[in-house]
């Protein structure tokens, strides 16, 4: 897996996060406690001083796992966030799974309605799968959350997509971090995650969705130095224990462009 | 790994995502996930195995045949990591051509030596448009010599159509290269392709290396920060990106434009840390004497010696991706400005790179013009400081062109 510098990522995510708090009146970000939405808070605290100015957001479907939960307290406690849970509703979606992925956007749109957010930062990586690496690092939805992928705006040196009209802006702050380059941060700049990342009894989660569709891979990284250790050598894909994304790529791209995260 | 961005050139269906695709193969850069994902797909759409689905994820530009929007794949070489950005060759498509390509230092420019393809409009269209993105660094492929039986004449016909026009448009002579590939069959791309021993040159991937360049920040120059706005909830501090030079705790040679007020660094924060001095390339949080006034955002911070005079009146090269409606703006140094009257000095085609006085701008083509605005703002040459020397055209809302200063 490719190193990146870690202080031109570090920078370019900073820039980003402050253009997004310029830009938009409402902002609020998606926070999953995953490494990931908490790498991207670290960067918000830098980007602010030591305080993340927006609301974060956990849409809680009550089946994640107890670690995640109390992890989410140790943070927002520790951090002074500003959590929002909005609580999903288990119930098969159109292709007829039931789990997290497809359940929490009907919490999401409840809550941005209700609190009339204008902006929602998102930290997906380009690396994470296809779809995502075409990606724009801030990416209007409309009022039903829809993707409009077939004409994106132009999205050229710092010039970022201003204000939907109807609808949000996603918010990408991550896009250029790899899987590894997140790890790397964590351990420069000691960011807590949750334990879940770490092994157990030989297996570890290495991506986080709920106790429904997560499953551990084989892992003997107890510490983040083991994990990028690991990391620097694997060949298996990141989200390998995630029952979603082992559909085809096209059912991915029609649930995001439907409004599903 | 020091990473060198290099954006994909060419005419659709030149084999731009196909190589990208080989590549990420030959070199190993692809899970095997990946891989079998876009043979599964290939199967289900009764095509032979297109490497161009390891880029090419939506449906449509699978069923299609075609890449729709940009996306980046990288490969480490030696000691760097190229990171490839894939562009759509399709005219309609360009704005998201221009997108991927600004964010580029060299190029990698493809054309197909097959029968009835070769030098097309898009070869040299993007080739231009490069060219105004200050792109230095040229990488020519002639892709898809299998069907040409791997001629030396074709390669070199190819080479000699483009030449003059590289040429032209301002590539010098030793800034390009020129490399023959099969990018389908993986041939001449990591090594040495035994079908073509005519060919004396390094394999493409050296080539590029050998021709691209670490992409850094003029820290030297004098001072340039464009600012943002005011750090949120705090009045007294101020945030922006230096782009040029490097500015020091306590200086106070330093004022702001357009407001022209002598102003001194009280304190910097880079990342989150107090320091004595920052370097181009950052963001920066900064500390002033006073409260400048006016708006923040649309201004910029520079050194009191060098500093550009704020001006109404540019003149600069386009290039119009949209017809312009009756009212359009260029958003400039973060902020949106409305065009008061535009008058076009020359028109470019850009498939020749001929000007010509004709007094019209047309989408696809460029044109130098000069541009009245509604205020003063602290443009510089675009050779100069690139930041503050590009614009981008919008024509109703909608992205019309870019403009860099000249
Ligand atoms: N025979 C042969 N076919 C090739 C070669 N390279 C690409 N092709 C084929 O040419 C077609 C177009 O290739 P793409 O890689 O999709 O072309 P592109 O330049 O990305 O096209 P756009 O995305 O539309 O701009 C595909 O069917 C490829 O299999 C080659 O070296 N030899
Ligand atoms: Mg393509």
């Amino acid at each position: 897996m490719i190193e990146q510098n870690l202080k031109t990522l570090e920078e370019k995510s900073i820039y980003i996060l402050r253009e997004a708090k310029q830009k938009f009146s409402n902002v609020a970000a998606l926070w999953s406690m995953g490494k990931d939405s908490t790498t991207m808070l670290a960067l918000a605290r830098k980007a602010f001083l030591g305080k993340v100015p927006f609301p974060v957001i956990h849409i809680d479907n009550r089946i994640d796992f107890p670690e995640t939960y109390a992890f989410r307290e140790y943070l927002s406690k520790k951090w002074n966030l500003d959590l929002i849970v909005a609580y999903s509703e288990i119930k098969p979606d159109p292709i007829g799974s039931a789990c997290c992925g497809r359940n929490k956007p009907e919490a999401l749109k409840k809550v941005m309605k209700e609190y009339n957010f204008d902006a929602l930062i998102v930290s997906i990586r380009r690396d994470e799968h296809g779809i995502r690496s075409k990606e724009r690092y801030m990416s209007p939805r409309d009022e039903k959350f829809r993707w409009d992928y077939k004409n994106q705006p132009a999205e050229l040196w710092d010039d970022y997509a201003s204000k939907a009209t109807k609808g949000h802006v996603r918010i990408h702050p991550l896009l250029d971090w790899n899987e590894i380059d997140i790890w790397r941060y964590i351990q420069q700049e000691k960011v807590p995650v949750n334990p879940l990342y770490f092994s157990r009894n030989g297996f570890r989660y290495r991506s986080l969705g709920c106790t429904h569709c997560t499953v551990p891979v084989k892992s003997d990284a107890k510490s983040v130095k083991d994990i990028v250790k690991e990391l620097k050598i694997t060949k298996t894909e990141e989200r390998s224990g995630r029952s979603m994304d082992k559909e085809n790529e096209y059912v991915m791209q029609r649930l995001r462009s439907l409004g599903y995260m | 790994m020091i990473v060198r961005n290099i954006t994909m050139l060419g005419h659709k269906d030149h084999g731009k995502s196909t190589l990208i695709g080989s590549m990420l193969m030959l070199t190993n850069s692809v899970t095997k996930a990946r891989i079998r994902e876009a043979k599964v797909y290939s199967k289900k759409l009764h095509k032979s195995f297109e490497p161009a689905f390891i880029l090419d994820s939506f449906h449509e530009e699978r069923t299609g045949g075609l890449t729709i929007d940009i996306t980046r794949a990288e490969i480490p070489y030696r000691d760097v990591a190229f990171s490839f950005i894939d562009v759509p060759g399709h005219e309609e498509l360009i704005k998201n051509m221009i997108s991927g390509a600004s964010y580029a230092s060299t190029a990698l420019l493809l054309v197909s030596a097959k029968k009835d393809e070769g030098i097309r409009d898009q070869t040299k269209r993007h080739l231009y448009i490069a060219r105004m993105l200050g792109i230095r660094n040229l990488v020519v492929a002639v892709n898809k010599m299998d069907t040409v039986r791997y001629k030396e004449a074709r390669f070199s016909e190819m080479r000699d159509g483009l030449l003059p026009f590289i040429n032209k448009i301002g590539f010098g002579e030793d800034a390009v290269k020129f490399v023959p590939i099969s990018a389908y069959r993986g041939e001449g791309i990591v090594s040495k392709s035994g079908n073509m021993k005519w060919y004396k040159g390094e394999p493409l991937i050296e080539t590029l290396y050998a021709m691209s360049a670490d992409e850094s920040n003029d820290s030297s120059g004098p001072v340039r920060v464009i600012l943002q706005g005011f750090l949120d909830g705090k009045k007294d501090l101020i945030v922006g990106k230096l782009v040029r030079g490097t500015l020091r705790e306590g200086e106070n040679d330093i004022c702001t434009i357009p407001q022209n007020e002598r102003i001194k660094i009280k304190g910097i924060i880079v990342n989150g840390k107090r320091v004595k001095k920052a370097v181009a390339g950052e963001p920066v949080a900064l500390q002033l004497d006073k409260k400048i006034s006016g708006e923040a955002r649309g201004s910029i911070i520079c050194g009191f010696l060098y500093c550009p005079i704020p001006k109404s009146t540019i003149t600069a090269r386009i290039f119009l991706t949209e017809m312009l409606g009756k009212d359009f703006s260029i958003k400039f140094n973060g902020i949106d400005l409305p065009v008061k009257s535009i008058k076009v000095n020359r028109y470019i085609d850009t498939t020749t790179g001929e000007a010509s006085s004709k007094k019209a701008i047309e989408p696809l083509n460029a044109a130098d013009a000069t541009i009245s605005l509604e205020s003063k703002v602290p443009v510089e040459k675009f050779d100069e400081t690139r930041e503050l020397g590009r614009f981008v055209l919008y024509s109703r809302g909608k992205f019309a062109g870019i403009g860099t200063v000249l």
